[in-house]
């Protein structure tokens, strides 16, 4: 899960770090930090930061440690989960083919991010193999898109194995 | 304990063995140790019913490749002439009709035994009926050797993870195609692979069985049908093997930190055997012949348990866990 977090912390040395901490202590992950002097309210300067949290369990315990550091939570949102998903495609086709694949894919789902990569044979073979990483919204969209590329290659007569 | 063993090969011979390494253990636990009382091979029956001298029947089979100097044609004659209380089926697997061994034990159940098998073809295929026949008739019906050999996992689900809702099982449970691919991680073409897997001993000269899928999925419905309480047969399972899965595959999933592993995974809606991509480092990236499984239950969380799933001592191994349990719920006399 991925969360933007707004905070205003009080303007004394360590209550930057301070701020962080709790993060790790969640085993979250911190995506990038904006600290903003110029912001100053009530003597709290602001600070913005992004990370990744497995779960809103873990989101709520940070609140709580915020809370209790007298961290003021201003604004939270952009929250959402991103789920990354591999599939391997093996046999007879081209790059054409796997391109046309993902623009029917995103006519399924909403797509975060897509990256393919394709196995470096090369010669006579016209057997090949692709490897598509795929980062969707929701589990939801992963089961879609996991039904979708599991017809698309019994319809083209392929191999298509997917992550865990 | 009266024990009927049909099936003298390396699972049955295994067995056997174990009651001799085991019987001072069973002797002190039970007052006296359990008494294999007949043996049936594919041609030949050794009875006593004063008890079989274990040693020699093993000695015999070895020598002559037989285990008794009688023959017979008939399974169940042989059952009905036989004052027994357990049968241990490990006959050969037969996962299109069940073979021999679905006749043993339906009639075994039928007339009130208790069984032990090892033997999936049966399983995979009547499960349902055979559990609905043990529980009419009053007799424990025990299989954990049937899915991943020494690995404890049908056990571990009904009696220590009993209280537990069970989502989902994940798991490697074919040696061979693991040997295989953890092979191929290493460069070696899949043919080449497969070669020295029958070199080895752990692929039959006819590997479809294991790189199609099929053993996996007949221990994928033995799952289905006894955790999860589904009424499913092999033909139910969505299967895809590994013989599709080319060097190039393998190398393309190592510049991406992941392996190729054929994973079984059973849950209230999937029943599903093929290959899939595995971070390495993670549980299910288990190299070798090592069978393993990770059973995602709510309260204890995901559970990894791994153990070797073939093999003569090691299979007979749960074989003798089953064993024990039946005798401690038949009340027999217990001196631990």
């Amino acid at each position: 899960m991925m969360v933007n977090a707004e905070l205003y912390v009080k303007d004394l040395p360590g209550q930057l770090v301070g701020s962080l901490e709790p993060i790790s202590m969640v085993d979250g992950n911190i995506v990038g930090v904006v600290h903003d002097r110029e912001q100053i309210i009530n003597q709290r300067i602001r600070v913005s930061v992004t990370f990744e949290v497995a779960s809103n369990a873990q989101l709520d315990k940070l609140k709580a440690i915020w809370k209790a550091k007298d961290i003021v939570i201003s604004k939270m949102g952009s929250v959402y989960e991103t789920c990354t998903m591999e599939y391997m495609i093996l046999g007879k086709f081209n790059a054409g083919y796997v391109d046309n694949l993902i623009d029917e894919a995103s006519n399924v789902v909403s797509f975060e991010s897509v990256d393919v990569s394709y196995s470096s044979r090369n010669g006579n073979d016209s057997r090949r193999t692709a490897l598509i990483t795929a980062e969707v919204r929701s589990t939801e969209d992963e089961d879609k898109l996991d039904r979708f590329f599991s017809a698309a290659c019994r319809e083209g007569g392929l191999i298509y194995v997917r992550g865990l | 304990m009266r024990i009927l063993i049909s099936g003298f090969g390396t699972v049955g011979q295994g067995f056997a063995q174990i009651l001799q390494l085991r019987h001072d253990f069973l002797t002190k636990r039970y007052g006296s140790a359990p008494q294999v009382v007949a043996v049936m091979d594919s041609q030949t029956v050794a009875a006593d019913p004063h008890g079989l001298d274990l040693a020699a029947l093993l000695a015999r089979k070895q020598a002559t490749h037989r285990v008794g100097e009688q023959t017979y044609t008939d399974s169940v004659a042989v059952l009905d002439s036989i004052d027994y209380d357990l049968l241990v089926e490990v006959s050969p697997t037969n996962i299109k009709t069940g073979g021999v061994g679905l006749i043993n034990i339906t009639h075994a159940l039928n007339q009130g035994k208790d069984v032990i098998t090892v033997n999936k073809g049966p399983l995979a295929l009547k499960f349902s009926g055979l559990i609905e026949l043990a529980r009419k008739n009053g007799c424990k019906f025990r299989f954990e050797g049937s899915v991943g050999g020494a690995m404890p996992i049908i056990n571990l689900c009904h009696e220590n993870l009993v209280g537990e809702h069970i989502s989902s099982i994940r798991g490697i449970f074919n040696g061979t195609c693991n040997y295989i691919l953890s092979k191929m991680d290493k460069g070696q073409p899949f043919e080449q692979a497969l070669k020295e897997a029958q070199q080895m001993g752990y692929a039959e000269t006819d590997p479809s069985n294991d790189i199609e899928g099929f053993d996996s999925a007949a221990k994928a419905v033995i799952l289905a049908n006894s955790v999860f309480h589904r009424n499913v047969s092999i033909s139910d399972v969505q299967i895809t093997g590994i013989s599709a899965i080319s060097a190039d595959a393998v190398t393309l999933a190592a510049s991406h930190n992941m392996v190729i592993r054929l994973i079984a995974e059973i849950s209230d809606t999937k029943l599903e055997v093929s290959p899939r991509l595995v971070p390495m480092g993670h549980p299910l990236s288990i190299g070798g012949t090592l069978n393993v499984a990770q059973i995602d239950a709510d309260l204890a969380g995901p559970i990894t348990i791994t153990g070797r799933g073939a093999g003569k001592i090691e299979t007979a191994s749960a074989i003798l866990s089953d064993l024990i349990a039946i005798m401690d719920t038949r009340g027999e006399k217990h001196h631990a």
